[in-house]
């Protein structure tokens, strides 16, 4: 079909969109389902244990964790600001380089939140409340790396704009507004509640 | 339909760009091919040797055992043993079937049939089979580690496969080379769902699809959605064995901690009853496929079996805890599990009225595909109503963890899908190498596997529900058991008989790579639109991509003229 | 070859001398039921195997009869139909439902009846019946009565390894967990399993209706010596069962070691209501 043989070169742009798009929704979904099975797991604790936390046991200060909520909550806030400005056709790159500051603040404020509960005495090996608090972090904060690496790949590649550009940005942001709301459901039900 | 058109790259010419780190879907297919074939060896010489075991305990393995046991006078020990139907069932299904089915034919039929000149992410697709390399050096080489591999079952249940039960570094590469591997998969099932969503020929919508294709679709979605659950226990059980945390630690042997080692089981049958129907899915949507392409019949009820795959897709997420009845979960759950397992052979019927009602009043050719999917059809049955006895509760209190379950889940996981995959290993060899392969040679294969196959299943049904259980090095030390001596000889037999079988599969392959007849653009003379191009396919596929017309099964039509069926493209004839 | 004649022939004709009592297919069936409720399950497999044989020869008459019948040389126009028309979509939808009433709603509705009823059962606290505690362990079962005083984990406790002695026609209730990996309680002849997991309790009942020695097994894979977790069942009548616990409770008021603490891995017996 003629058609086919003369498509433009919006038509081959559109086409890039709505795979990438498909494509990185497939992908949350997969990622979604693992962090699903922990906090199955979770639940499954929380709820065939008469006292929670377990003997022994006592909350951790909710300090640390506070601070990461907020910062990845602003990191995210940052990027939003940056993806309006690329449909509307501006690279704000300062507001891209916030967002990759405030993940990596988000890292050290996790770093800080283990070395504490080390310096408590609080280990891995401790029991099964600690073994959910460290287990579940170290996997969101693997996440988080991956994040910062494509957060960064992403400002690198800004200097020469193409006609993908906006989609690598909008399907950045899906994983990493993904990661942050990860985050504040692992916050609410495992140290607050 | 597709959104774009893909563009036509130059043929790579290095011999590294081309056969090894290839980008293109045929070459990353062929090498899958391969890889699971490899595996398939491996997996099937373990069986062998488990086979021997358990009919000749006490007896040297002929020829290898000396080798590969010389402490030990030839003679498999305990611990070898335990080790050996661990890695028969990991590699089987992991590392022979996956591949073979999902990698090989995923990447090969799906742009070839969906008319699209490749996948839509190549390099996703190329990492995807440099993940599973990774992930299979990995595997073998946690069989060199002190310890040896793992040795907890394919099932890994804890707390046999935590610390308490497995010391060794072998139970943590496993782990590893299956989270690997999980990863990989899911790479590959994410680039299956985009191009089939996206890539379909101009004209072609859901139900116009093949049903090879909604097979390897929904397989590929189930796959995204449950390997992560995999990945996540993986995951948990590697952080219990290495960094001390304690999911899964239970009990006195325990030292900390109070974890639930009964969780594992849930999370891994979350994923693992989908897994049974990831396998099995593309051979049905094969086995479709072929019975109308063979009875020169329309499949009948298309739309119905593309329906009735799906909603067992839907239904396999909601039936896991039929394997777990002897953990005594509470009556109510194990009451539900039951009913919604037993609602899955209401899709089941469905698919075997409408394989029945493609080969009725068709003309059917006896080509080897064609016996091969009939003999799907068979064993498929067998495998598919034994089930109902471990679906049931009560019943299941006395068959779970016996031979039963073994003979069960053999007819369908390994049977019909291993008689799917060799179906469609015989139907698209011609487009893969430009060759056709020997039919005599084939019939023999086919007639071999089929002897036994169900010798060796059927056997194992028998004395499982003769009472003998599971992964036991010898049954012979058990009183009940000692009558089942002649019968464990006659499974073995017939093990050996179809392991010979295979062989003139690997010769007939070989050989009729470089030697076979060569093969016409369209041998089979079947109208999807991987024949409208030449064998082997070219580099690009499609030079025009295609635009379809018609459904992919139009055969017997009495208003055309000359032939018995039309091309996908064809607008279709009417009166 | 030559090599697996031999091996074969020597094999066929021992264990054909020491099974010279079982024919082939004698060895087929299950071992013989012992249990109160084990014809429960026989019976319903025998329903489940013809129920299934039903419908299998359906299909096998469509496998070869129509390969018979439509063979390209028999039959070489074929019948152009997509399987679309109304009476198509009835039939299949109709053998659907038909698998599912004859099939699938009679077995639940058995199995269903027989497990709330009698496999969950359990025999209350109130009733003269036999308690037995069971701890597996690699590769071992180790057995614990309550003895005289009818309280678990005190020094009067019968405590058996491997050997479990139980009396004919009397209801049996066992509390089961496990020292380290998950293992699985297995009676070939009462037809019954169930798992013995580290950190749980779970409960199994039955009653015997023959005397004799019996296997008694371990059904899921607990590491390299698993086969070897065997333990002998010994079902006595009344009068030798009572004979036996009073002699095996004398020893072992003689025997227990009052401070060796691993002698004491039983519990507390749990009431119903707390097993849940």
């Amino acid at each position: 079909m003629a058609h086919v043989q003369t498509q433009t070169i919006a038509q081959a742009k559109e086409g890039d969109k709505i795979i990438s798009s498909v494509a990185m929704i497939v992908t949350l979904v997969s990622f979604g389902m693992l962090f699903l099975t922990l906090m199955m797991a979770f639940a499954l604790f929380r709820f065939t244990q008469a006292v929670w936390p377990p003997a022994g046991m006592s909350r951790p200060d909710l300090l640390l964790p506070t601070i990461s909520t907020l910062l990845i909550a602003i990191s995210s806030a940052t990027y939003i600001y940056f993806e309006k400005n690329i449909y509307k056709g501006k690279a704000h790159k300062n507001s891209l380089a916030l967002t990759t500051l405030l993940g990596i603040g988000f890292m050290v404020s996790q770093f800080l939140f283990w070395n504490h509960l080390k310096a408590q005495g609080i280990f891995a090996s401790s029991g099964i409340f600690p073994s959910i608090i460290y287990a579940f972090t170290w996997i969101h904060a693997a996440h988080i790396v991956a994040g910062l690496g494509l957060l960064m790949w992403l400002y690198g590649t800004l200097k020469t704009p193409d006609s993908m550009t906006a989609v690598k940005v909008s399907n950045i942001g899906k994983f990493w507004h993904f990661l942050g709301i990860v985050w504040l459901i692992m916050f609410v039900t495992i140290f607050v509640l | 339909m597709a959104f774009f058109e893909q563009d036509i790259h130059d043929a790579p010419t290095t011999f590294l760009s081309k056969y090894v780190f290839s980008f293109d879907h045929k070459v990353i297919a062929k090498q899958f091919l391969w890889y699971g074939i490899a595996f398939l060896g491996i997996g099937g010489m373990m069986a062998i040797l488990i086979r021997w075991t358990l009919a000749f305990p006490g007896e040297a393995f002929p020829i290898l055992g000396p080798l590969l046991f010389p402490g030990n006078n030839g003679v498999v020990p305990p611990d070898t043993y335990a080790m050996l139907f661990t890695l028969h069932g990991t590699i089987m299904i992991f590392y022979a079937i996956t591949p073979i089915l999902i990698g090989a034919f995923g990447n090969y039929c799906i742009p070839l049939m969906i008319g699209a000149r490749d996948m839509v992410f190549p390099t996703l697709n190329m990492l995807s089979f440099w993940l599973a390399v990774l992930s299979a050096i990995l595997l073998l080489a946690s069989l060199f580690t002190p310890l040896g591999g793992a040795a907890g079952g394919w099932t890994s249940y804890p707390t046999l496969s935590t610390l308490i039960g497995s010391a060794g570094v072998g139970q943590t590469l496993w782990c590893l080379a299956l989270f690997v591997l999980g990863v990989s998969s899911t790479m590959g099932a994410v680039n299956y769902i985009a191009t089939i969503i996206t890539l379909r020929a101009p004209g072609m919508g859901y139900f116009d699809m093949p049903l090879t294709i909604w097979g390897l679709w929904l397989t590929a979605i189930l796959n995204a959605i449950f390997l992560p659950v995999l990945g996540a226990g993986l995951l948990l059980l590697t952080f219990d064995r290495v960094f001390g945390t304690t999911f899964f630690l239970a009990g006195a042997a325990a030292t900390s901690g109070s974890g639930d080692p009964v969780l594992f089981q849930h999370v891994f049958w979350i994923f693992g009853h989908p897994e049974v129907y990831i396998l099995i899915l593309p051979a049905w949507g094969i086995v479709s496929d072929l019975l109308s392409f063979f009875a020169r019949k329309p499949a009948f009820g298309a739309k119905g079996t593309a329906l009735a795959m799906t909603s067992i897709t839907i239904l396999s997420t909601l039936v896991y805890g039929h394997h777990m009845y002897s953990t005594q979960m509470s009556p109510l759950l194990t009451q539900s599990f039951m009913m919604l397992t037993m609602t899955i052979s209401i899709p089941s019927a469905v698919f075997f009225a409408n394989w029945l009602g493609t080969i009725w009043k068709g003309s059917i050719r006896f080509d080897t595909p064609m016996l091969f999917s009939l003999g799907v059809v068979f064993v498929f049955g067998l495998g598919g109503l034994t089930g109902l006895y471990l679906a049931t509760v009560t019943t299941d209190l006395y068959l779970h963890d016996t031979y039963f379950v073994v003979g069960h889940f053999h007819y369908t996981m390994a049977a019909s899908v291993l008689l799917g995959g060799f179906a469609g290993t015989y139907f698209w060899f011609p487009k893969m190498y430009g060759r056709m392969m020997n039919e005599r040679l084939g019939k023999i294969h086919f007639w071999i596997s089929m002897v036994g196959l169900n010798g060796i299943f059927m056997g194992m049904m028998v004395i499982g529900h003769a009472g003998m259980h599971r992964r036991i090095y010898n049954p012979f030390v058990y009183e009940f058991l000692k009558d089942l001596v002649p019968l464990n000889m006659f499974i073995t037999i017939s093990a050996l008989t179809m392991g010979v079988g295979q062989l003139f599969f690997v010769y007939n392959f070989i050989h009729s790579m470089y030697k076979g007849p060569i093969a016409t653009q369209n041998p089979w003379e079947v109208g999807t639109l991987e024949w409208t191009i030449p064998s082997p396919a070219p580099h690009y596929n499609f030079k025009d991509i295609p635009v379809v017309r018609c459904g992919p099964h139009e055969f017997g039509n009495p208003n055309l003229v000359g032939k018995d069926f039309q091309y996908q493209t064809e607008e279709l004839v009417k009166a | 070859m030559n090599l697996l004649l031999n091996l074969f022939m020597k094999h066929f004709v021992t264990s054909a001398d020491a099974a010279s009592t079982v024919g082939f297919w004698e060895s087929m069936k299950p071992p013989i039921d012992i249990s109160t409720n084990g014809h429960l399950i026989d019976s319903l497999f025998m329903l489940t195997t013809w129920l299934i044989l039903f419908f299998f020869f359906f299909v096998c008459l469509g496998i070869f009869g129509f390969s018979y019948l439509y063979s390209k040389k028999k039959h070489p126009k074929p019948l152009y139909t997509h399987g679309t028309s109304r009476k198509h979509i009835s039939i299949v939808a109709g053998i659907g439902a038909l698998v599912f009433i004859m099939v699938d709603m009679q077995i639940t509705t058995i199995s269903n009846r027989d497990f709330i009823n009698v496999f969950l059962n359990y025999p209350k606290e109130s009733e003269d019946i036999v308690r037995v505690q069971v701890l597996g362990q690699q590769w071992a079962w180790n057995f614990r009565y309550a003895g005289k005083d009818g309280i678990f984990n005190t020094e009067d406790d019968v405590v058996t390894l491997n050997d479990l002695r139980l009396p004919i026609n009397k209801k049996v209730i066992f509390q089961i967990t496990s020292k380290d990996v998950i293992h699985s309680l297995y009676f070939p002849n009462a037809r019954l399993k169930v798992d013995a997991m580290p950190g749980r309790i779970s409960r199994m009942w039955y009653e015997l209706t023959k005397t004799g020695l019996y296997d008694i097994a371990c059904a899921e894979m607990c590491g390299t010596y698993h086969y070897r977790m065997q333990a002998k069942l010994t079902v006595y009548d009344q009068t030798e069962y009572d004979a036996w616990l009073n002699e095996m409770q004398e020893r072992a008021e003689f025997t227990t070691e009052k401070d060796k603490a691993d002698l004491y891995w039983g519990w507390k017996w749990l009431a119903d209501a707390e097993t849940k």
